[in-house]
């Protein structure tokens, strides 16, 4: 089963951002070829949902990071053979015959745009061949690497390839076009599924680098139906004074019912854990201390709900259709994990109350999926810690120093009645800016 | 000379009032200009409202006179834009290209052939303009233009131009007459946009509003609609300063935003003296207008919808504050918190700017137990949208009730979407 995930969850977690500002994505897009950032961006469109997949891309990634491996090609090496192994048109095919006087002469003039593009394209793949087989018989990337690297060196076994892997200094005229029927016609199909390995090495080498660098760890996936994540010190990755948070969830555990007050950090800590499990679905490092999870089937996020719909929606029921549609794929029997953000915000309390308590309990059913409900009807709090028992209460706290609110963004135990919202209006002097305009005005 | 009405970015946005390429903006229901000088004064009208009643009077008279007269626009599209560009070639001497026809006989000038092309259509658009003044001969503004057009009846005839009479009418219009000219091509442009405007007015049944001198403050209309929904209902709004604020409830869906959009579209339309979708409609002049309805959700991460709507709160309160007369609307104030947080917030700010009896205040909120805590004071209408119940199924009428309603369906919109059998499955 795929993964699944939609674009309100990928513009909430700002996975790919827009117009390539700040990002998840951005975090990783290191890679050196471009074979290898369409790979990247296909990863982040398809993160997967089997734990040993997980587990195994994790660990390829982990290893390069810890050996500190270097991708052993250069961009230009990559960017000479696009253009190269893409033209399957036969009639670019070298002449091997002995050039005559005519176009010899015409070579030392200039050499048409054809040959030259044959000339770098072989060039490049002989270094390419060559720097993969030093690269595998180097045991480079360790056990994690291993299935990776037999299969590269399955591939340059080829006994066609010989000559090229033994080649030395500069090839003649002959020996190219040689060479370019071998790579383009030949052996295209080879070629392409080597170039596709070099790609993913990219893809793995460039993450691996990035987790060094920011200090991420690799998440240990758990096979899915034990429905439980284990994040200690989890934080925002694009935020640059991050607090970092530990969470446990068990089935015994799954609904999480998260209160504060206004920018107390509810939402940064809602995309943190969302973020973390989305790479962690990936096989990609996380911004935690530790962490290990059971496999979902998706993940669904309600975070900034657009609030300019047409004229005769309301907020309110923009909600209520987002809660149908994740209480449809829950119906379907898939594994989810859900976050809301102030939930049932768009309508009146008496209405947020009861519909928040309704549909906490209907979540609190579905004891293999996750869910995540941020609200400021603490109200609601206190009724469903009788009705469920695997509904777990935290909240961000706030601290008073004098008349400024100070916040630890620290989760603890419980259900918060912090409201400052009044104290953040007198701060702004609004009250008593409308007194002061009232005397001056008589 | 008194200072433009104001009205801001969010304003204008919560409104959807300017952009030519925005779908279903306000300028676009007015849009049906034919010329790009009509569509550059139309769009000027709507960027500077007026704030001196005599100028607002006047304009909409103008429109409501149009109206009444249910005239053509006469000019010929291609033609006009060929006079026009004519006549705005700049008193450049077109001698040169005279003397050049006349000394190459044979040869084909490509520039004579342009000049003669412009000089007709320029006579061709003072004549059909001539012929246009019989249908306005009681409107002042065509005095100054009759007098400049029937001193051209001479150009009108229908002989074949020699040379020397294009050089003649040549320079009379893009040299003697150059200010003449210009004055007589913004009149298109007025009469473009007069035209344009009043057939919106005819056929959408718009009305014109009556502007009064600032104080004392009044507002009123026995029937306000949204101007750009076709099946709007009508509903009578009263302000004056004894009476400031509408504190306004109703459940979702019930039509409180599109009430406080109407209103806030028919009174800047109505400062730039354009017809407005309420009857009877008369309204002292304000200083200008700021609204609150959708305000910008995707912050920066740490900032809280709250703080975003409390900092938008305190930018409109210093403005009511320096003494101005403004129209201000809040649609469902400091949503962005929790429930006694909001009540205290709402109740503070409504009380406080309720006091400026200079302003007028349209607050909507779901929190209604402010509205029993603000009866105490008598500036306060109480306003709600109901919303009927036919067996399980909403029903709204949007027709305003006096008082503080109740209503709430929230629960019954999940059980019509059938989420927790869903759930309980």
């Amino acid at each position: 089963m795929l993964f699944t995930t939609d674009k309100q969850t990928l513009e909430d977690l700002n996975i790919f951002g827009r117009y390539g500002a700040d990002s998840v994505y951005n975090i990783f897009n290191r890679t050196v070829t471009r074979g290898g950032a369409a790979l990247l961006e296909e990863m982040f469109r398809y993160p997967l949902s089997d734990h040993e997949a997980i587990n195994r891309r994790s660990s390829i990634i982990q290893h390069f990071a810890a050996a500190g491996t270097a991708y052993p090609f250069s961009a230009t090496l990559f960017d000479a053979i696009a253009a190269y192994i893409d033209n399957t048109d036969e009639r670019t095919r070298l002449t091997t015959e002995e050039q005559s006087i005519s176009k010899k002469l015409a070579g030392m003039i200039a050499v048409d745009g054809n040959t030259q593009m044959v000339y770098k394209g072989v060039h490049s793949l002989i270094e390419i061949l060559q720097g993969a087989q030093s690269f595998v018989s180097t045991e480079a990337g360790g056990m994690a690497y291993e299935t990776d690297r037999k299969a590269i060196a399955t591939l340059l076994s080829e006994p066609a390839f010989e000559p090229v892997l033994a080649h030395q200094g500069k090839p003649a005229h002959s020996t190219i076009a040689a060479y370019d029927v071998i790579f383009r016609f030949r052996y295209r199909g080879l070629i392409l599924q080597l170039l596709h390995h070099l790609y993913y090495l990219d893809v793995y080498i460039s993450v691996a680098k990035v987790a060094a660098e920011r200090g991420f760890i690799f998440p240990q996936a758990l096979p899915r139906h034990t429905c439980s994540v284990n994040a200690e010190g989890i934080y925002h990755p694009l935020l640059k004074k991050a607090v970092p948070n530990t969470i446990r969830i068990t089935d015994e555990s799954n609904v999480i019912f998260l209160t504060g007050a206004n920018m107390a950090g509810k939402s940064t800590f809602m995309k943190s854990l969302s973020i973390a499990l989305f790479l962690a679905h990936m096989g990609f490092p996380v911004a935690a201390a530790r962490m290990e999870f059971s496999v979902l089937d998706g993940i669904y996020t309600t975070i900034n709900l657009p609030d300019n719909l047409g004229m005769d929606a309301s907020h309110y029921y923009a909600e209520v259709l987002r809660v149908k549609k994740m209480a449809q794929e829950l119906s379907q029997g898939k594994q989810l994990f859900i976050v809301f953000d102030e939930l049932f915000r768009g309508t009146n309390v008496k209405d947020a109350y009861e519909a928040t308590i309704a549909i906490c309990k209907g979540f609190a059913r579905k004891r293999n999926s996750i869910f995540v409900i941020s609200t400021h009807i603490i109200e609601a709090g206190d009724v469903l810690k009788a009705a469920a028992a695997n509904i777990q209460f935290v909240y961000l706290p706030t601290r008073m120093d004098a008349h400024k609110p100070v916040y630890t963004y620290t989760l603890e135990n419980g259900i918060t009645d912090d409201r400052h919202g009044m104290i953040i209006i007198n701060n702004e002097g609004i009250i008593d800016m409308l007194k002061a305009g009232l005397i001056k005005m008589k | 000379m008194s200072m433009s009405f104001i009205a801001d970015k969010q304003t204008l946005e919560d409104l959807n009032l300017l952009g030519r390429f925005k779908p279903n903006s306000i300028y676009n229901l007015f849009s049906r200009i034919k010329t790009t000088g009509g569509e550059q004064l139309l769009e000027r009208m709507f960027q500077q409202p007026l704030t001196n009643p005599e100028a607002i009077n006047h304009r909409s008279a103008t429109f409501r006179y149009f109206q009444q007269k249910q005239l053509t626009f006469p000019f010929n599209g291609v033609n006009f834009r060929l006079a026009e560009n004519y006549l705005n070639m700049g008193g450049a001497n077109s001698l040169p290209a005279i003397l050049k026809k006349k000394l190459n006989a044979f040869l084909n000038d490509d520039e004579y052939e342009k000049l003669l092309a412009g000089l007709k259509a320029a006579i061709e658009m003072l004549r059909t303009f001539r012929n246009f003044l019989q249908h306005l001969t009681d409107f002042n503004d065509a005095a100054a233009w009759r007098k400049t057009l029937s001193a051209l009846t001479r150009l009108d005839s229908n002989k074949e131009l020699t040379l020397l009479t294009v050089a003649r009418y040549d320079r009379l219009l893009r040299h003697t007459l150059r200010s003449e000219m210009e004055q007589l091509l913004d009149a298109v442009h007025q009469l473009d946009v007069y035209i344009a405007v009043s057939d919106v007015a005819r056929q959408r049944g718009f009305h014109y509003a009556h502007a009064l001198p600032a104080s004392p403050s009044v507002f009123h209309t026995t029937a306000l609609k949204h101007p750009a929904l076709d099946a709007g209902v009508a509903n009578p709004v009263s302000l004056h300063s004894d009476s400031n604020v509408i504190f306004l409830t109703g459940a979702n869906m019930a039509g409180k935003s599109t009430l406080m959009k109407s209103f806030g579209i028919a009174l800047y339309l109505a400062h730039m003296g354009f017809p407005v979708a309420a009857a009877d409609m008369e309204f002292s002049v304000r200083d200008g207008l700021y609204s609150s309805i959708n305000v910008p959700d995707n912050l920066n991460m740490g900032y809280s919808h709250f703080y975003a709507e409390v900092l938008r709160v305190k930018q409109v309160a210093a403005e009511v504050s320096s003494g101005k007369n403004l129209v201000v609307i809040f649609d469902e104030l400091f949503k962005g918190t929790n429930v006694k947080d909001a009540y205290d917030a709402t109740l503070a700010v409504t009380a406080a700017f309720a006091r400026y009896r200079n302003c007028f205040f349209i607050i909507s909120t779901h929190i209604i137990e402010v509205g029993n805590a603000l009866r105490q004071y008598e500036n306060l209408q109480f306003a709600y949208l109901p919303t009927l119940m036919e067996g399980t199924k909403p029903k709204y009428t949007y027709q305003l009730r006096e008082g503080i309603t109740s209503d709430r369906h929230g629960m019954m919109i999940i059980e019509n979407e059938k989420i927790l059998e869903l759930l309980n499955e």
